[in-house]
């Protein structure tokens, strides 16, 4: 007995160790065996909250990768997807009442071209003839109004934008009735001009730049920016107002274009008016 | 700092930045760095086998559980923690070791240190690889990434050495 304690004593060292390792092995045996089955994996909550957290460190630095493999994927799911067609049947907002005569109809259509930075900039849209769309009819978009169809192929449409020299949109400001001329002074997408507004009259800063609807292109009372800067002109009775556009052209995505159902009649009366006056 | 706060720190540090940074590594060749050795190294002098061997169990079963090697840490830590003294012995300056110094470069110098730091850790990877891999007939697959763990392990050991360890954490 004696001498068992003192070979125990002796080699308690390399006793501790055989102990230890044999729990490590059966530990790793059962383990390799059965990977992640129980309690002690990092299915376990704790070590699984820490990897989350981790993970959440990290993913950053996947990002590239992970992009990459997306955009993959997304090519190989957009050759079956049905947007990617062209769609021909556009949905047309209308209005059955008999007490309110529809006036303008709405093809609703995505800009999927545009200049900025020329002097006359045009915007394509993905809607033409075969739409109904036709040349001289406006455009509005959901913060603003983007111009006049210039030009209309069978499925798109070249759009002269506001942010031209001569697309004398006629418009007014404030609630006053004050009318003028939009124009473009080329320099910023944010910034347009009016002019035609004689400096007699009184025009406030941040006063409301609507739109004014005599032409008929547009519905009157779109509301396209603020006055931004008031200037008086050299030797000429007139205010040149620069305006601030409430759309950001340079991110627009969706537009409208309007169809004007009465511009064939007021046309054709204002062509009534006599050139001479009779008589 | 309280020493034995030290080592508790580097406990939690060590197995962390193990578990969650070194572990993650992909650097070729097989090569994997191993930190949990230098801490089982940097431990006091005189601390008692048993002991060494009891903290080197905790330490691998704690990392084992958040790296999902159940055992395989463990079981080539206390194989670090029995040799520890063995190799210790054999390089043993002529009038014994201080107590109170420990086991850095700084205080016992870089030959003393890269000789029983690689001796101890050529076992310990030996031991590692040849559990995890399991099979005789990957032998020259262990022998590369024993190689290669070696060489990488002793550049991070060696940059801790100088940068990290002077005030005393």
């Amino acid at each position: 007995m004696q001498n068992l304690f003192a070979f125990l004593r002796r080699f308690r060292v390399f006793i501790f160790f055989l102990f230890l390792q044999l729990v490590c092995l059966f530990i790793y045996v059962q383990f390799m065996n059965y990977p992640r089955s129980v309690y002690l994996s990092s299915a376990n909550q704790i070590s699984g909250s820490f990897h989350s957290f981790e993970n959440t460190l990290t993913e950053q630095l996947h990002l590239q990768e992970t992009n990459r493999k997306l955009q993959y994927e997304n090519i190989q799911l957009r050759k079956r997807v049905f947007s990617d067609a062209y769609k021909v049947q556009r949905g047309q907002f209308t209005i059955d009442d008999t007490a309110f005569l529809q006036r303008y109809t709405y093809t609703p259509c995505v800009v999927v071209n545009s200049t900025l930075n020329k002097r006359d900039n045009y915007f394509t849209v993905d809607v033409g003839y075969q739409q109904g769309i036709k040349k001289g009819m406006g455009v509005i978009t959901p913060n603003g109004i983007l111009g006049v169809v210039f030009k209309s192929g069978k499925h798109f449409s070249l759009v002269k934008s506001v942010l031209s020299q001569d697309i004398n949109t006629d418009v007014s400001i404030g609630n006053k009735g004050i009318h003028g001329i939009l124009k473009w002074g080329g320099k910023h997408a944010k910034f347009g001009t009016i002019t035609g507004v004689s400096n007699d009259l009184v025009v406030k800063k941040w006063s409301k730049v609507k739109t004014l609807g005599a032409s008929g292109i547009f519905p009157k009372g779109i509301v396209i920016g603020s006055v931004y800067k008031i200037k008086r002109v050299e030797n000429q009775a007139l205010w040149d107002i620069t305006i601030k556009y409430s759309e950001d052209y340079r991110s627009l995505q969706v537009a409208y274009i309007v169809n004007a159902l009465f511009l064939k009649e007021t046309q054709a009366l204002e062509r009534s008016i006599p050139l001479e006056p009779e008589l | 700092m309280n020493p034995i706060l030290t080592h508790v720190f580097r406990f939690i540090v060590f197995s962390l930045a193990q578990t969650f940074i070194l572990n993650k590594l992909d650097l070729g060749f097989g090569a994997q760095v191993f930190l949990l050795p230098l801490y089982l190294f940097l431990l006091p002098f005189e601390t008692n086998v048993l002991v060494l061997m009891a903290i080197a169990f905790g330490l691998g079963i704690s990392v084992d559980v958040l790296s999902n090697t159940m055992g395989l840490n463990a079981s080539s830590l206390v194989f670090f923690a029995f040799l520890r003294p063995l190799v210790f012995n054999l390089f043993r300056p002529r009038d014994g070791y201080d107590s109170l110094k420990t086991p850095t470069i700084k205080d016992m110098g870089t030959s003393w240190f890269y000789a029983a730091f690689v001796t101890l850790l050529g076992a310990y990877l030996l031991w590692y690889f040849t559990l995890e891999f399991f099979r005789l007939s990957e032998i020259l697959l262990i022998l590369r990434n024993i190689l290669s763990s070696l060489l990488i392990t002793l550049v991070f050991v060696t940059i801790i050495q100088l940068f990290f360890l002077k005030r005393g954490v």
